[in-house]
């Protein structure tokens, strides 16, 4: 009879999975990923390609606010900036796109030590309000310096060719996406294994303790920052071939909103629980307007027209359930399943 | 000289909306402890409803002023009830974000009902000329400033000497001495969302008649975040006060040094004042205990 899970060695307990199913579902999800474009169409591979993006930069996000605890509603900032240089680089200054990609992290990441320094005094919503102060400072900046960024009238990028690849495709710009998202996940959770991801957590749960036992808070804070604002960079760089044609209306506040529902609705602190999050966020208004496509058609017209604010409400109001409710967010209500079935009878 | 004393009036118009919002943050930060992000939405929706008294049910200005008063109270008092009470003993975190996700909703539900549109806000003293020295403003805009001198002094007079407002304070102080004195902190929660809904209220209304009532109104309350910390989040007065100079520079820094920095002088002001005094500038300084 199974006892439970039993943890003996130390590598066992850092292994990112001690458990063989998991790694077998894992093989199986990434097979349907990667034949995923062979069956699906234009609109469904498009979908996936902002889920895959989305959760790359919910899995940023998450890393500050859910792994560290410091609270940023700033994250579009740097997803504006990382966005802008990727598109800025190739349009105007005629940077390979295999080079204009990673600038879009560290550019952020750079920024990201502005907004950093001033915050390692801060905290909860102190914090919240600076960082959701320094996205509007980007926003406004991108939008009034007007011979760096083209101001209002918007970067065009024609040369979306990264190593041979035109990203231009959307197959392909899946398949790239894809790979981003793997090297991201795996990189973020090899972090949270080590003494830094272990360090952040501690800062999370009491800092006060934390630099009691010897965390030297404004170190790893700033390095919360700016690996955070490194992954959420390279999700803007990542939306700027995406779109091909960016402007500052796309970093509204409600962005931002949008990638905090994401990492609570899934689970704050889990890497899993980010990218279930994306997936959610970003599929629940287009099922909720299927839905509403199935309504007699007085109904479906009147609200097919508020299509944009029912999202909001909808987003709005998962938020508010998901706190109610769930605070673990959806990675919980999968672990309180899973401990359910594997401790059952004894299970409560 | 003539431009100076004029940016400093319309300074002083937008400053008082941003301080009457910067009270109301103040005021229910006060009592609960919470940070309202859906501040603006509050005041957005009151704004819409008192447009709907006005224009589609055609209530005279006298009637408006108390029914505005009443409903704003009702829709802080049921905001209060619905969404954060059940919340209680949760972390603060949890509670803040619950507001961000009111926020959303409010906003949404806005222009679900009253659409995209922008309309004027008709009010009987609206449209004249008042002409102080070399500073021109139009009634409305004076109309803004004595609201808000009126409001702070009520709520100054509110916090000071009525027993509901010495009941709010002691609440804040410690809510378990004010429980063995008698009082019901859960009605006191109840009544800081309406107070505070009722001040963003009249400032939003004050908006809508000032410039537009506008699906965008929400923009507001995050602009106004700056006079909250300025003036310390726990002193509705200060915070007040706070959106009086954080107008004032905001339009300062438009006329004389670039206009991109009206929207942003006070985010940057408030971001450099954090660095110096990380409890704002008011704030009191709490002691941590591991």
């Amino acid at each position: 009879m199974r006892t439970g899970n039993h943890i003996e060695s130390y590598p066992r307990h850092i292994s990112l999975s001690d458990n063989p199913v998991v790694w077998f579902w894992l093989v199986a999800l990434m097979a349907a990923m990667i034949v995923l474009p062979a069956f699906s169409g234009l609109f469904v591979l498009g979908l996936a390609i902002r889920i895959l993006i989305a959760a790359v930069g919910a899995i940023g996000l998450n890393l500050l606010t859910g792994s560290t605890g410091q609270i940023s509603l700033g994250q579009s900032g740097f997803l504006a900036a990382g966005c802008y240089t990727t598109g800025l680089l190739i349009a105007d200054y005629n940077w390979p796109p295999e080079l204009a990609l990673p600038m879009s992290g560290i550019v952020a990441a750079a920024l990201s030590f502005l907004v950093g320094i001033p915050s390692l005094r801060l905290k909860g919503l102190y914090l919240a309000i600076t960082t959701l102060a320094f996205s509007f400072i980007i926003t406004q900046f991108l939008l009034f310096a007007e011979p760096i960024t083209h101001g209002p009238y918007g970067v065009r990028i024609e040369d979306t060719v990264l190593f041979g690849f035109d990203l231009a495709d959307p197959t392909t710009m899946y398949y790239f996406c894809l790979g981003i998202l793997v090297l991201v996940t795996l990189g973020v959770l090899n972090i949270m294994r080590t003494r830094v991801g272990r360090a952040f957590n501690a800062i999370r749960d009491q800092d006060i303790a934390a630099r009691a036992m010897g965390i030297n808070l404004t170190t790893y804070k700033l390095t919360a920052f700016a690996a955070s604002s490194f992954i959420v960079g390279l999700a803007g760089g990542l939306m700027a071939f995406q779109f091909r044609f960016i402007n500052v209306d796309i970093f509204s506040v409600t962005l931002a909103i949008e990638a905090l529902a994401m990492i609570i609705v899934g689970g704050l602190g889990s890497v899993a629980g980010a990218i279930i999050g994306a997936a959610f966020i970003i599929l629940l208004p287009e099922f909720v307007g299927d839905a509403i496509g199935l309504l007699p058609a007085g109904i479906s017209d009147v609200l097919a027209r508020g299509a944009l604010e029912i999202k909001g409400l909808l987003i709005g109001l998962v938020i508010i359930l998901t706190l109610r409710l769930e605070p673990d967010g959806l990675i919980g209500v999968w672990r309180n399943l899973k401990r359910y079935w594997s401790r059952w009878p004894l299970s409560v | 000289m003539d431009l100076f004393l004029n940016l400093v009036a319309s300074g002083l118009v937008i400053g008082s909306v941003y301080g009457l919002i910067g009270m109301s943050f103040a005021i229910i930060f006060r009592t609960t402890g919470v940070l309202n992000f859906a501040q603006g939405e509050v005041m957005m929706l009151v704004a819409y409803t008192a447009w709907t008294l006005t224009h589609t049910l055609l209530f005279p200005f006298w009637l408006l002023v108390p029914s505005t008063i009443v409903l704003a109270a009702l829709i802080g008092m049921a905001i209060e009830r619905l969404f954060i009470r059940p919340m209680t003993g949760q972390p603060i975190f949890a509670i803040v974000m619950v507001t961000i996700g009111i926020a959303i909703t409010l906003r949404s539900l806005t222009t679900l009902v009253w659409g995209h549109e922008f309309e004027g806000f008709s009010v009987p003293f609206s449209g004249g000329v008042v002409e102080i020295g070399p500073v021109f403003l139009l009634t409305e805009q004076l109309a803004v400033l004595i609201l808000f001198m009126a409001v702070s002094a009520m709520t100054w007079a509110f916090f000071r000497f009525s027993r509901v407002g010495m009941a709010m304070r002691a609440t804040s102080q410690d809510e378990t001495a004010a429980l063995l004195m008698g009082v019901d902190s859960r009605r006191m929660s109840s009544f800081a969302w309406a107070i505070s809904a009722i001040v963003s209220g009249l400032a939003g209304v004050m908006v809508s008649v000032l410039f537009a009532r506008a699906p965008d109104m929400w923009h507001f309350g995050l602009k106004s975040f700056p006079a909250a910390i300025l003036g310390g989040l726990d002193s509705p007065i200060g915070a007040g006060f706070g959106g009086l100079i954080i107008g004032v520079i905001g339009e300062l820094s438009a006329g004389y040094i670039w206009n991109g920095l009206k929207e942003i002088s006070g985010l940057i002001l408030i971001i450099v004042i954090l660095m110096v005094r990380p409890y704002g500038l008011f704030g009191e300084k709490e002691l941590e205990r591991v």
